[in-house]
């Protein structure tokens, strides 16, 4: 097993990092009725890891015995019926879905979900909880109607069925939602904070860190947690015993976007731009999500940039991963972006330059 | 290329049967420079010839002249013998020059040869710049050296050179760089011509062609293949598709060897350059130019030339006028007299409406076959209605009712009258403006004699009950026109019709458009099917013909024909548009259709591809805003595409060589395809298609106009063609990487080990897993490494497929591949590995389970899986699942309890019961465990393909949908 995950705190009070916040959901959850609540936080904070242990704090171990399977609905929209799937994760208290997956119809998703949760109260003698939990992944990816359709069904069901809604921006959750949640903020763990729980996994392991790896690692990790432990294990993996300057490679598609930014940088023609393309799309391909190549190859700019145009860059990167999450076929605006990026930067070096 | 010129030489021999001694003849007439006397003894000779080969043998045996006369003047070379100069109407401008040439005392000479004197270099440029065929050279020769001595004779040219050069720069421009028709399919088949535009279309007399046909074949020397169609159609001439009989003359400029050309040499069709048709062509129209010309001169030449030609006409058969060329058709005197008299203000459509069935334009086998169904329905089912069912005599005469269906226009509802009529029925017609939902529900009502709501209904029931009664004297037939316009409006219209053909005494005809509307299903099996056809397109112009002499207008079959074409067979349309042309002009020609009808001409296909190529071309900017607006709509979903694909190729012409600005072009062009495909996210998710033009211009028009250029190749080797979207391909790659990235998060999800999403299971825990897979097998020994591997996918329930999901998305361009080095003996180690461990795996998922009522097994995937850890929850879980499956029957649930177990194998023997194939991973602590491993194996591979195939439904369907 991956030590991501085995070292996954299972409980409120295993929490390390995020403790403070572990104690006040605990009490939540015991002393009073849970609201609907809203997670929101950079990747690789912990989220995920303390809304399991929530849902394990509130209906125990039953919680844990989840079930996987990719449900089809039948929607009737109006004059059509839509067919719909996805991969739902659920136990007999909690559902777990990513809603946005089913892309622009996920709001027949949140809807049917909701409906059926509320219909179907869950069938507990003992009388433990009275109400079941959805969980929502990616909130923020979710469409305007969706979170439309949401606000009015989580008042509606409220008395059986809570949300915890999870997402790494809360900006792109509407107000509706936001005043209707207790909104918990996740930060990103500090260096410090990294740096322990790899000394305590390499304890745990029985590793011989060498001095200042730790650092190095949570450095390269950009604050995530989760990223710090799995470039730790791939360290591990690649060599062992630690040497003292050993290399902490980089993810493979950030090499290659590197690499893409290293292209932008050198040439600027319509033959470069092509290949860049190209470039793009096998990261697409690839499964990568566009923005995060977006906002990785804004980073590796900005590392090459001369500083008089970082702004610049900054700005329409910032304008054409809004425009890509307006469109629908990313390849069109991350190519505009590095249209865009070589005329200026062509400019640049002409007029710099000569 | 030898080859034709062989062809070309057999015709030649062939003529010169009787050449030697016209040769002589001419000679001697040539001599005595008396040129009646050669007209005579060329007419002499050719009444010898047959009226087939009449034609060539005449132009060769002129050829001969020139030639002959060539050599007398030591000029040119002998080559020339070969020069196909067609010669109509017996006044060729060439011959007439060379005549001229020897007629001493004629004040052209020094002109005429001064032209020859003048123009080595153009002979040279012709000779040497065009690599075509000698032989075309050679003409080429003739043509320049007329061009020249066209420009040069004040005489002569006027008009008539200027008006040339204009009608060919005009229909060169219409047609554009490409203009095929064919889709992008057969993209690049046919070359260009290689002379592109670059000769003058002649023009001739309207009528010089008449009686001939051509078929194109190959490749022209400057005409596409439309504009010579066009030309050959403009000037009377019929443009056939095949080979025939009846064809005149193979048009081609090269031998392709192909089908046509040995088909007309099987049946020894005379091949024709193109040359030589603007000759034929050219050389029809000198006979009007003439008259004034000679006037001063040689008048009683000019008498006798006139008074030859139309005897030439006459012997040949044509339809032309005896004396000008251009005042036409014969029809026409007795016609105007008649048009007199019958001036009505009926539209032409129903003044001409078919009087007898015969007069019905084509399909006359189907009106036959209605006609024998009404005459003999009384017969079969009688009287008396439902006793009557029972005799069937034909299988025609089955139905008791007839379904016809046909485009608008070809006759449906006229024959249907017709016949009727002609059988004495009497005819009751309900149609769309007849309120159908009642008058439908209340036929059945009507027929039985019951009374009805409407005025309109009592009207026609009453009739129908009335005729049902007396059952012998007028009878009676109802026909239901436009029956698949049946809409909501009308309420349950199609389910009472059939009712009422049930139970109906009369005959009923059904008028649809289309016959397999799906309105109509039900429809079709109580009917008798009759699919009235399209008219052919000459059995349309007969017909219009007629009309047109009957109503004193001057068409020819040709415009006719091409009338025909453009309406799409709907006589009732071109009727109209004949009428409507017949106000302000008595003449009609072919050019006049065209441009009528241009509007609604024959939509030329424009392929995404040349519409890019149109748009980006050269003379992109110089389109019109409706121009661009057409060709990028010509298809709206592929052009955008092609349009972001390719526009990196083209090098704007106006920034020149200044890079930074094309860079700049280039960043506002891609912003605007951005900007379109916003756009296209309004109009298909929130259905604005109000959008749609701003869309056309922001993906298609702007970066066209920014960037139109010449296009340029990015990459080494690459063909300078535009090249096919790429995001319809990488969408659909992506999309099926997806669905497998998906698999396996479903997997890792399954094993309980891991919560994360997707993508974060793609961004972060990728790499390493791939480290853990694949290290091992690079470096520990394989035994070891093997068992680590497998240790550490049934960990993470990553299945074998997952594996290779992890390798195929690891996989960059340009980088090694993640195996490299893996040994593939500890691979097949692997694999066999996995597959032993298989039984004792403790989280299983199902895939793909068929079920019964599905239509299509992999549409629905069902992942359950898990098994509890602790004992004591099974009974919840039990209910769980129980209660998961009255949620969702279709779902099959995996368990490994006994209860479940036993549920699940009755569920399955149902299934197999019912032959449907199922294959159920049943996850088990024990031994049912057993079975899976042979079933997975299975199962995960049919699995894999049918998500292959949804990739593929996807990447086609995508086009559609996005």
């Amino acid at each position: 097993m991956l030590w991501v995950d085995k070292y996954r705190p299972k409980s409120l009070d295993k929490v390390v990092v995020h403790e403070d916040i572990a104690q006040n959901l605990k009490k939540l959850v015991t002393e009073q009725d849970c609201p609907h609540l809203l997670f929101y936080g950079p990747s690789g904070s912990g989220k995920k890891t303390l809304i399991v242990a929530l849902l394990k704090q509130i209906y125990g171990a039953s919680a844990e015995k989840v079930k996987v399977e990719n449900r089809a609905w039948k929607i009737d929209a109006g004059s059509r019926t839509l067919d719909l799937e996805l991969t739902i994760l659920s136990s007999t208290n909690h559902v777990e879905l990513t809603p946005s997956d089913a892309g622009f119809q996920d709001r027949y998703i949140v809807q049917e979900i909701i409906k059926e949760m509320a219909k179907n109260r869950p069938i507990d003698t003992k009388g433990k909880k009275g109400y079941k939990v959805l969980v929502l992944n990616e909130v923020d990816k979710l469409s305007r109607e969706a979170q439309h359709s949401l606000r009015r069904t989580m008042e509606k069901y409220s008395s059986s069925c809570r949300l915890i809604l999870c997402c790494n921006s809360s900006s792109k959750v509407t107000e509706a939602i936001k005043s209707r949640c207790l909104n918990v903020r996740i930060n990103a763990p500090s260096k410090e904070e990294i740096v322990k729980v790899l000394e305590f996994i390499a304890k745990k392991e029985s590793l011989q860190l060498p001095q200042g790896f730790a650092a190095r690692i949570a450095e390269k990790s950009n604050r995530s947690l989760r990223r710090a432990i799995l470039s730790l294990e791939t360290c591990r993996v690649q060599n062992y015993p630690f040497t003292d300057n050993q290399v902490i490679s980089p993810m493979d598609w950030e090499e290659y976007v590197a690499e893409i930014a290293t292209d932008m940088m050198r040439e600027q023609s319509p033959k470069s731009l092509f290949q860049v393309r190209g470039k793009v799309y096998e990261l697409l391909v690839n499964c990568i999500p566009p923005e995060v190549i977006m906002k990785r190859l804004l980073h590796e700019l900005l590392k090459k940039l001369d500083s008089e145009l970082k702004l610049e860059v900054c700005h329409w990167a910032a304008y054409y991963e809004h425009r890509m999450r307006l469109g629908q076929k990313a390849i069109f605006h991350i190519e505009a972006f590095v249209a865009k990026f070589m005329s200026i930067y062509k400019n640049f070096l002409i007029s710099t330059f000569g | 290329m030898s080859d034709i010129r062989k062809w070309f030489m057999k015709a030649h021999e062939k003529g010169n049967g009787s050449a030697p001694n016209r040769l002589l003849s001419k000679a001697v007439a040539v001599t005595s420079a008396a040129e009646t006397a050669s007209i005579k003894s060329e007419q002499a000779s050719e009444d010898q010839e047959s009226a087939a080969r009449r034609k060539t043998s005449k132009y060769f045996g002129k050829d001969k002249t020139i030639a002959k006369d060539e050599k007398e003047v030591g000029e040119i070379p002998a080559k020339r013998k070969l020069k196909t100069d067609s010669d109509d109407l017996g006044k060729s401008r060439p011959r007439k020059a060379i005549k001229v040439d020897d007629d001493d005392d004629d004040f052209e000479v020094p002109n005429s040869r001064k032209t020859r004197d003048s123009t080595p270099s153009k002979k040279l440029k012709s000779g040497s710049g065009r690599g075509v065929t000698s032989k075309a050279v050679d003409i080429d020769e003739d043509d320049d050296g007329e061009d020249a001595q066209e420009k040069e004779t004040p005489l002569k040219s006027g008009g008539r050179g200027r008006g040339g050069r204009a009608a060919s720069g005009a229909s060169t421009g219409g047609r554009g760089r490409g203009g095929g028709r064919g889709g992008f399919m057969n993209f690049g088949e046919r070359k260009d011509p290689p002379h592109k535009g670059e000769k003058e279309v002649p023009e001739g007399n309207p009528d010089c062609l008449a009686g001939l046909t051509f078929v194109i074949s190959g490749t022209l020397d400057s005409l596409e293949r439309e504009e010579a169609e066009d030309l050959i159609k403009r000037h009377g001439g019929r443009v056939t598709g095949s080979v025939s009989k009846k064809t005149t003359y193979l048009l081609c400029d090269e031998d392709i060897g192909g089908r046509k050309s040995e088909k007309a040499k099987e049946l020894g069709t005379k091949f024709l350059t193109e040359d030589g048709l603007f000759d034929m062509i050219r050389s029809s129209k000198p006979v009007k130019k003439s008259l004034p010309e000679r006037t001063n001169k040689g008048t009683e030449k000019v008498s006798a030339q006139l008074k030859i030609s139309p005897q030439k006409e006459e012997t040949r058969g044509k339809l032309v006028a005896k004396i000008s060329p251009n005042k036409v058709p014969p029809h026409s005197s007795p016609a105007k007299a008649k048009k007199k008299i019958i001036q009505t203000s009926l539209p032409w459509t129903e003044k001409y409406r078919p009087k007898v069935p015969n007069e019905i334009v084509g399909n006359q086998s189907l009106v036959t076959q209605l006609h024998n169904w009404l005459s003999h329905w009384h017969d079969q089912f009688g009287g008396t209605g439902s006793k009557g069912k029972g005799k069937k005599l034909n299988d025609a005469g089955a139905k008791k009712a007839v379904l016809m269906s046909g485009t608008p226009g070809i006759g449906k509802t006229t024959s249907a009258k017709l016949v009727s009529q002609m059988l004495g029925f009497q005819a009751v017609e309900v149609n769309a403006s007849d309120s159908r939902g009642k008058a439908n529900s209340n036929i059945a009502k009507g027929i039985g004699g019951s009374n009805a709501n409407t005025v309109k209904e009592l009207v026609n029931n009453e009739a129908i009950a009335a005729n049902i009664d007396r059952s012998k004297h007028p009878k009676t037939v109802l026909i239901m026109d436009e029956v698949d316009g049946m809409s909501a409006g009308d309420r349950g219209g199609v389910a009472d019709l059939i009712a009422s053909i049930k139970i109906s005494k009369i005959p009923i005809i059904c008028i649809c458009n289309d016959r397999y509307s799906q309105k109509l299903k039900s429809l079709v099996n109580y009917c008798l099917p009759l699919n009235f056809r399209k008219p052919t397109k000459q059995q349309m112009a007969k017909r219009l013909t007629h009309i047109a002499k009957a109503e004193g207008l001057e068409v020819n079959e040709i415009a006719l024909e091409e009338l025909a074409e453009r309406v799409n067979g709907d006589i009732r349309l071109a009727l109209n548009q004949l009428q409507y042309m017949s106000l302000s002009m008595s003449v009609i020609k072919y050019d006049d259709i065209r441009q009528r009808l241009l509007s609604s001409a024959k939509d030329e296909d424009i392929s995404p591809f040349t519409a890019v190529d149109k748009l980006f071309g050269y003379n992109g900017g110089k389109l019109r805003m409706d121009e661009r607006i057409d060709l990028s709509m010509s298809d709206f979903d592929l052009v955008p595409l092609l349009v972001q694909e390719n526009y990196l190729n083209y090098r704007p012409s106006s920034t020149g060589k200044d890079e930074a600005k094309r860079m700049e072009l280039l960043a506002r062009a891609a912003e605007s395809i951005a900007d379109g495909d916003i756009i296209n996210v309004q109009i298909r998710r929130h259905r604005q298609w109000q959008l749609s033009l701003s869309s056309c211009v922001a993906s298609s028009i702007l970066p066209a106009s920014l960037l139109h250029g010449s296009r340029e190749v990015l990459e080494q080797g690459e063909r300078n063609f535009n090249r096919f979207g790429g995001w319809l391909g990488k969408n659909s790659t992506a999309g099926k990487n997806t669905r497998l990235l998906e698999d396996l998060h479903v997997h890792v999800l399954a094993s309980r080990e891991s919560s994360s999403g997707r993508e974060t299971i793609r961004v972060d825990y990728l790499p390493l897993l791939l480290n853990r897979l694949t290290s091992p097998l690079q470096t520990l020994p394989k035994d070891e490494a093997v068992s680590e591997v497998v240790e550490f996918m049934n960990s993470y329930s990553i299945s074998q497929e997952d594996f290779d999901t992890i390798m195929e998305l690891a996989k960059f361009k340009g980088r090694a591949n993640p195996l490299e080095g893996v040994p593939p003996a500890v691979k097949s180690a692997l694999t066999k590995k996995y597959n032993e461990t298989n039984k004792t795996r403790m989280v299983r998922a199902a895939d793909m389970v068929q079920l019964p009522g599905m239509k299509k097994a992999p549409k629905k995937r069902i992942a359950a899986m898990l098994e509890p850890s602790v004992e004591s929850l099974k009974d919840e879980d039990g209910e769980l699942l129980a209660e998961n499956e009255e949620e969702n029957e279709s779902d099959a649930e995996d368990s490994e309890e006994a209860t479940d177990g036993e549920k699940l194998e009755s569920n399955l023997k149902n299934l197999n019961a019912r032959g449907i194939q199922v294959e159920v991973d049943v996850k088990g602590a024990g031994s049912s465990g057993l079975r899976k491993a042979a079933g997975k194996g299975r199962g995960r591979g049919k699995a894999a393909d049918a998500s292959e195939k949804k990739a593929a439904g996807r990447g086609s369907g995508a086009k559609r949908k996005r």
